[in-house]
């Protein structure tokens, strides 16, 4: 099986981040076809569509967008490009290949949940997709894509772009409403849930851009022409950003339910003489794959979760048997513990006692008791907490310390590391 | 004011018991001569009695190892002490990772029954019972001792450094 | 009116009111740190888990409402692990520093530890190191390490103070408490910041290491800061009083006090107070104790035929001196001498008022009922004219209060005998240089009585302490200057006869057996 060019069918040209190029490819039609439909018809489909959010929840759009209360306050269209998740680089390209795609995408959304305000918030580092979505923001409300009347059918709609600063936890979508309000970036306590109370006390339906940028083609093919890609539960396609120890990593837009292991053999494949020993299927929060498990997987929900894992944001790390397995969870530990907001106590501190331990154990100053204590530390951090952020930190230490075991008795033991035979310091010089 | 008027037949049988009396004289006159060593009474000023080290007797103030208080002034042991006779003046240090001082520590030693629940109550070896017992004072106010009397008496020479160190504390992460 | 059940007791609860209320209502145990009554939800400290039948995973009391028939617990194995767990969280990077922690014998996290503590920690890393002895303002003291990060000072001067000088910086176990650049935290309600806290982290600079808290009695009376009348707790030992801090009282104050009426304390004690009672005659001055002097000075009052005799009282006394200082002397030339008479009806919006009298009202109800209404420039100008020769003034205790207090004391020393009768002492008592008493009284703290708040409220309070044991209050030197004698409340006669077995104050050998101390050989 190859790949399927579904969202990113033109990507590969270079006149699709213009306004001109995207038009003579397809663009804007379903903005003005949906803009004559009626707002519940477009939820219904996307509803009957089973898109599912594509940032991590995988919570269903349609039903995100029915919880909104039924009155006439203002309401607001938020699209999450923060993109914080380790591995994750597919709203980048999307953002930087096809602007208007984007755009589109929340104009319909934007028209289905009437709403005259949405924000693109894209994380700082991101300089030249701001500068393209900019771009393309202004291109659209020169055309009158944007702005009063859109396509004379009376409906108004502003779009801003709100550049955050960086942070992980502002991809949490209560993070990004206190961010966007000026506030310091972090969630905040549910209920009030976004759709009842959000940015500025209203409203607010949170999305991801490739959410965004699906509906266009739900309206383009109709439910039941999006339903051919995916499997019953998971519609449609996905960009998987592949990373990691891999011949050709990058984007590849496969349907749901892709096996995994073809998912590699995409990119490339292991590099000549590896094999591989385990993978991360959905960015580093989701708990780790071992090979065995990794070779069954299939790219979809459900299978995951029967694994124990997650979808989240489609970011496959895939790891060889080159890799010290310690090393890495030092890595996702001290980055955990540099981006805990710092709110919730089994978070706050939970991270950097963990992120301690590693280190400590790294250091050659572990204890047998310490990957136990780890392991208890990371269970009572799991699902205590006002976000996810907690049970992010703690899933990869639970699953990193319950499959590859002895390699962390083997450095606790021995100093050094087990596959790559030095200690901490020699690893890192 | 009574008189005992000893009757005649009593005072027949006195004469036996100061002769008893006289012979346990005796015996130990010639038991300290032929073995001075093992001979219980001391010369008193010239000779003294070495006591076991952990003796009780005077309390000595412990100090750091720049020579300042070792105490933090948290009053455990005026809440401990069982006859009310340490009164402690707190104040903020300058130095924030001191934070707490003691500007006055006085102990009422005429007050003290020696019990140590001051040494044992205190969290950082700042009071301990030093050996010494020979304390004269010519009047009431000569034994309520002051915090320099406690912790730099020339007795002292300087100080005892208390075995809580700071630096060592913070380095440990405590 | 939703009914619910917390662990196995069914409670009936207000409509939208939390878990958490419904266990604060059943007086039953949860541990909680971020969780205020007065206080907007934050959710942050995660303790108060609760299992709630028919949810797989435990949700936290302070932010789930109750609905009808909903059944909470919290004694179920794996959430007292949990809260176990979670206290461990709060004390790793806590520097455990109790001995030199003001806040020690009154700690959240010491109280909520021993009851549901891990005892057995195993964290082995080093702690984070934060700032110490943060200068926050001029009241305030913050040490970052000690700090759980609650937020209930943050949300204080959000939502209560509305003046936002705090904020929380950083980011994860680096957190700290701070204000903002070049601001501090000067608010008039700045303390109640070091009341709500937790633990030790905010300290108040008035406090800050004068007496360790187990030293300490307290007692509930009534601020006398102004006529607002916050209900207040004084902590006090025999050395005087320490601090203030406000008890709830819905009506009044809720849970706060401004920082003002936190130093009300100040003035009772010792240093500031009359101990001695002064007696002047022709320039010469003698001391002698408060209740000799009364009695003395009822000869100059018997003297002074009554017209000429007039009665000065300010709002800083009880409901039930006035009255009887308008009952025994019996004249109508009874003047209320107000203080701050411009900003007499400011008020700041939430607690301060600008009547700096606790009583004013009570005086005004007191002074109608006794038919007497009479104006400060009459006795102005019959002093000054001599129609008045003798002046009776229940001088007030704050001084601090009184701006015009010098001038109204040299405004008094016209007249040919003084009586002033006061707590406090001051310099000013100088002016008086012909006939003239000073006469010690008791401060609010050691007596007991009535206040009338701005709003008409009666509120009573009780004795807490006594610092001038000789001093005499306004209704027992009204007495004495009436040549009366004071009304001893003889205590109701025990019965004649009690058991033959035990006395009445014995305790019995069960009770004993109870306190001793019991040593068991070989458990050091």
């Amino acid at each position: 099986m190859s790949e399927v060019k579904y969202l990113t069918e033109f990507y590969h040209l270079n006149e699709f981040q213009g306004l001109e190029g995207y038009k003579k490819n397809g663009g804007y039609v379903e903005a003005a076809k949906a803009l004559k439909m009626k707002p519940e018809e477009i939820i219904d489909e996307v509803k009957k569509s089973g898109l599912r959010g594509r940032g991590g929840a995988g919570f269903s759009t349609g039903m995100k967008w029915g919880f909104l209360p039924k009155n006439n306050e203002p309401r607001y269209l938020l699209c999450n490009a923060d993109e914080g998740e380790p591995g994750t680089f597919k709203d980048r390209l999307m953002m930087e290949r096809a602007p208007h795609q984007l755009i589109e995408g929340m104009i319909i959304s934007a028209f289905a949940i009437n709403s005259k305000k949405s924000y693109i918030y894209i994380r700082g580092e991101y300089d030249y997709p701001i500068a393209c979505v900019r771009k393309a923001i202004e291109e659209a409300y020169a055309a009158g894509y944007l702005g009063k009347n859109i396509f004379g059918s009376g409906f108004d709609h502003d779009m801003d772009v709100y550049v955050g600063a960086g942070a992980y936890i502002c991809g949490e979508e209560t993070g990004m409403i206190s961010s966007l309000e000026g506030l310091k970036g972090q969630p905040k306590l549910k209920p009030p849930f976004p759709a009842v109370q959000g940015y500025l006390r209203k409203p607010t339906i949170v999305n991801n851009v490739e959410t965004l940028a699906a509906v266009k083609y739900i309206i383009r093919d109709g439910a039941q022409g999006y339903k051919k890609y995916g499997t019953e539960k998971s519609t449609g396609t996905k960009l998987f950003s592949v990373s990691g120890n891999v011949m050709k990593p990058g984007n590849f837009e496969v349907p749901l339910g892709y096996p995994l292991k073809d998912l590699i053999e995409l990119a490339g494949g292991m590099k000549p003489g590896r094999k591989l020993k385990a993978v991360i299927p959905g960015g580093s929060s989701a708990p780790v794959l071992n090979a065995e498990e990794a070779m069954k997987a299939t790219m979809d929900y459900e299978n995951l979760a029967s694994l124990g894992t997650m979808l989240g944001s489609g970011a496959v790390i895939v790891i060889d048997d080159s890799q010290c397995m310690v090393d890495m969870l030092g890595t996702l530990t001290h980055f955990y513990h540099h981006e805990s907001c710092g709110q919730c106590t089994p978070c706050r501190e939970g991270t950097g006692w963990l992120d301690k331990i590693v280190h400590s154990i790294l250091e050659g100053r572990g204890r047998l008791q310490d990957i136990d204590l780890l392991i208890k530390v990371a269970d009572n951090m799991k699902g205590r907490t006002i976000c996810a952020l907690s049970d992010a930190a703690a899933l990869p230490v639970l699953s990193f310390v319950s499959k590859f075991r002895e390699e962390f008795e083997f450095f606790v033991r021995e100093g050094r590391s087990q596959v790559k035979g030095t200690n901490y310091a020699q690893m890192h010089h | 004011m009574s008189v005992v008027n000893n009757t005649p037949n009593k005072s027949n049988w006195y004469f036996s018991s100061i002769l008893g009396g006289l012979f346990i004289t005796a015996k130990h006159l010639i038991k300290n001569l032929l073995n001075k060593d093992k001979m219980i009474t001391l010369n008193y000023p010239e000779e003294k009695y070495e006591y076991s080290p952990r003796f009780k007797g005077n309390h000595v103030l412990t100090v750091k190892k720049d020579g300042a208080i070792r105490c933090t002034a948290c009053m455990l042991c005026a809440t401990n002490c069982p006859a009310e006779c340490i009164k402690i003046t707190a104040a903020e240090h300058n130095d924030p990772t001191v934070e707490k001082f003691p500007i006055a520590y006085e102990i009422d030693v005429l007050r003290c029954v020696f019990c140590g629940f001051c040494e044992e109550a205190c969290p950082v070896d700042a009071i301990r019972m030093g050996p010494e017992w020979q304390t004269p004072g010519s009047n009431g106010s000569q034994f309520i001792y002051d915090i320099n009397h406690l912790a730099y008496r020339p007795q002292l020479k300087g100080g005892v450094v208390s075995v809580v160190d700071e630096v060592e504390r913070h380095k440990s992460g405590i | 009116m939703p009914k619910c059940t917390i662990n196995g007791q069914e409670v009936e609860v207000k409509e939208g009111s939390t878990i958490m209320q419904a266990f604060y209502q059943l007086d039953q145990g949860i541990a909680h740190y971020c969780y205020h009554p007065g206080l907007s939800v934050a959710g942050v400290c995660r303790l108060c888990v609760v299992d709630i039948e028919g949810n797989p995973r435990p949700q936290i009391a302070c932010n789930t409402v109750v609905t009808e028939g909903m059944k909470v617990s919290n004694q179920s194995e794996k959430i007292k692990d949990g809260v176990k767990w979670i206290l461990d969280f709060h004390l790793i990077n806590h520097p455990l520093d109790c001995p030199i922690c003001d806040q020690a014998g009154e700690c959240g996290l010491q109280e909520q530890y021993m009851e549901y503590g891990k005892y057995n920690s195993e964290m082995a890393e080093p702690k984070v190191k934060k700032h110490k002895v943060v200068d926050l303002g001029p009241t305030v003291v913050l040490d970052s390490e000690r700090c759980i990060l609650c937020s209930r000072c943050v949300r204080f001067t959000d939502e209560v103070s509305k003046t936002n000088e705090l904020g929380l910086f950083n980011r994860g176990d680096k957190t700290e408490i701070g204000t903002f650049e070049g601001k501090e935290l000067n608010n008039k309600y700045s303390l109640n910041t070091v009341d709500i806290c937790p633990v030790g982290a905010l300290t108040s600079k008035d406090f800050r290491f004068r007496q360790r808290v187990w030293y300490l009695k307290n007692s509930e009376t009534v601020c006398t800061g102004c006529s607002t009348g916050c209900n207040v707790k004084v902590y006090y030992n025999k050395e005087g009083a320490f601090r203030v801090k406000p008890v709830f009282n819905e009506n009044v104050n809720g849970h706060w006090m401004c920082d003002e009426g936190r130093d009300i304390y100040k003035f009772v004690n010792i240093e500031h107070r009359q101990t001695l009672a002064h007696k002047m005659i022709g320039g010469q001055k003698s001391e002698m104790p408060a209740g000799q002097a009364a009695t003395e000075a009822f000869q100059v009052v018997k003297s002074t035929p009554s017209e000429k005799l007039a009665v000065v009282l300010t709002g800083q006394y009880t409901n039930e001196e006035y009255e009887a200082v308008l009952k025994n002397f019996k004249t109508k030339n009874v003047f209320h001498w107000k203080n701050l008479e411009n900003s007499m009806n400011d008020f700041d919006g939430l607690l301060i008022r600008g009547d700096k009298n606790p009583n004013t009202k009570g005086l005004e109800a007191a002074m109608k009922a006794a038919g007497i209404h009479t104006n400060w420039n009459d006795l102005e100008k019959s002093l000054s004219s001599g129609a008045i020769t003798t002046v009776v003034v229940a001088g007030p205790e704050n001084l601090a209060v009184y701006p015009d207090f010098a001038d109204k004391v040299k405004l008094m020393a016209q007249a040919e005998n003084v009586i002033w009768m006061t707590a406090c002492h001051s310099e000013q008592f100088k002016a008086f240089n012909q006939s003239a008493f000073v006469i010690p009284t008791k401060s609010y703290l050691e007596k007991a009585g009535t206040f009338t708040n701005h709003a008409g409220l009666n509120q009573s309070f009780k004795k807490a302490t006594t610092i001038v044991s000789h001093a005499l209050t306004l209704s027992e030197a009204s007495f004495l200057l009436t040549g009366q004698s004071i009304p001893i409340a003889v205590a109701p006669q025990a019965a004649a006869f009690v058991d033959v077995d035990r006395r009445a104050d014995q305790v019995m050998i069960e009770n004993r057996k109870k306190n001793e101390f019991v040593f068991k050989r070989g458990s050091l």
